[in-house]
């Protein structure tokens, strides 16, 4: 298949075996073939699966969570010139038709596009749709920057934004941090109205973002101020 | 002579235990033993020591300080002491854990030649 773009996607993967196998297919098969996959730690098949792709396999010895792995990969993406990145998660969340709007953007001249999820009860759950409030709010007070959605890890970044952007956070507070260092570097931005597939298995998983996570990751954000 | 209550004999027993045992283990070169650490058990379990033996002591600092009871003047500088040393704490595994993620990110990174060599590893840009 012809390769749509220069764009790397980035997927941090962690004990996603039961679904890893259909993302990949599905982001290749919306013509996106530069996939870094970094296996942060996970503890079930999801290595072996991932090497049965042809992608870039890196792996974390051990779990460092979200935040680390998309670092890791976008490191590893700077070595190959990358001139775009995309980061996505890879429970399935994301759609990756929405990739080449948000490329656009960054192909018209944004540093940054943010993938911002609907916030409808029909599409997302209450309490995701109050804890991403919360974090709109604790990233605006905290950073002084206003974005609809501060939590997606949905996200286009030019070869300018990834060789700028610094973040030091390992856990879910990355995403957060990427907004400080957009303020901190005053790089162009743009939010793209993205689909968002919230799944039985999605719903499920143990190790998301959750109500505690959430308000662990306001603390260490507070503590990082 | 020092007048002793029981709650004193007992506070100050476990503070000399507990100073000797840093002490020894400092001096004794055992590796889990930072000088930092031997400096926390100083301050903390010596003046565990020093107000049990001395009491009277609160009273002094009390005034200095223009608190009113001894008692007050204790949980306040333990509630200081207290956080000083979870704030000190929380830096220090602050730092280990971004050592332990960059010798993790160093590990998988140092794979990434080995994937340059393999075609269809490394996309044709």
């Amino acid at each position: 298949m012809q390769e749509k773009s220069g764009a790397y996607i980035i997927l941090p993967v962690y004990n996603e075996a039961r679904i890893i196998n259909r993302v990949i297919e599905e982001i290749t098969q919306a013509g996106y073939h530069r996939i870094i996959a970094v296996n942060d730690g996970s503890s079930d098949d999801t290595f072996s699966l991932l090497n049965q792709h042809e992608l870039i396999v890196l792996r974390h010895l051990i779990n460092r969570g979200k935040g680390a792995a998309i670092k890791t990969g976008v490191e590893a993406a700077k070595t190959f010139g990358a001139k775009v990145v995309v980061t996505m998660d890879a429970d399935g969340q994301h759609n990756p038709q929405d990739i080449e709007k948000m490329l656009q953007a960054v192909q018209n001249g944004y540093d940054v596009a943010l993938g911002s999820r609907p916030k409808s009860p029909k599409t997302m759950p209450l309490t995701k749709i109050v804890a991403n409030c919360v974090g709109n709010i604790v990233t605006w007070l905290i950073f002084g920057l206003w974005v609809s959605d501060s939590q997606s890890g949905f996200r286009v970044y030019s070869q300018k934004a990834i060789n700028l952007i610094d973040t030091a956070s390992d856990r879910y507070e990355y995403e957060s941090e990427v907004i400080k260092e957009i303020k901190r570097h005053k790089l162009k931005f743009i939010e793209i109205p993205i689909e968002e597939r919230y799944t039985d298995y999605s719903k499920n998983k143990t190790h998301k973002q959750n109500f505690i996570n959430g308000l662990k990751t306001a603390i260490k954000l507070i503590l990082s101020a | 002579m020092l007048k002793l209550n029981l709650y004193q004999i007992i506070l100050g027993a476990t503070a000399l235990f507990f100073l000797a045992t840093a002490l020894i283990k400092f001096f004794s070169g055992r590796r889990t033993q930072t000088f930092f650490k031997l400096l926390s058990a100083i301050v903390i379990w010596g003046s565990i020591l020093i107000f049990s033996l001395f009491p009277n002591l609160n009273h002094n600092i009390s005034r200095m300080f223009g608190l009113g009871e001894n008692l007050n003047t204790l949980i306040f500088i333990g509630f200081v002491a207290v956080f000083v040393m979870i704030f000190k704490i929380i830096n220090i595994i602050e730092r280990i854990e971004k050592n332990i993620s960059e010798i993790v990110r160093k590990e998988a990174l140092g794979h990434l030649e080995d994937k340059k060599t393999t075609p269809h590893d490394l996309p044709q840009l």
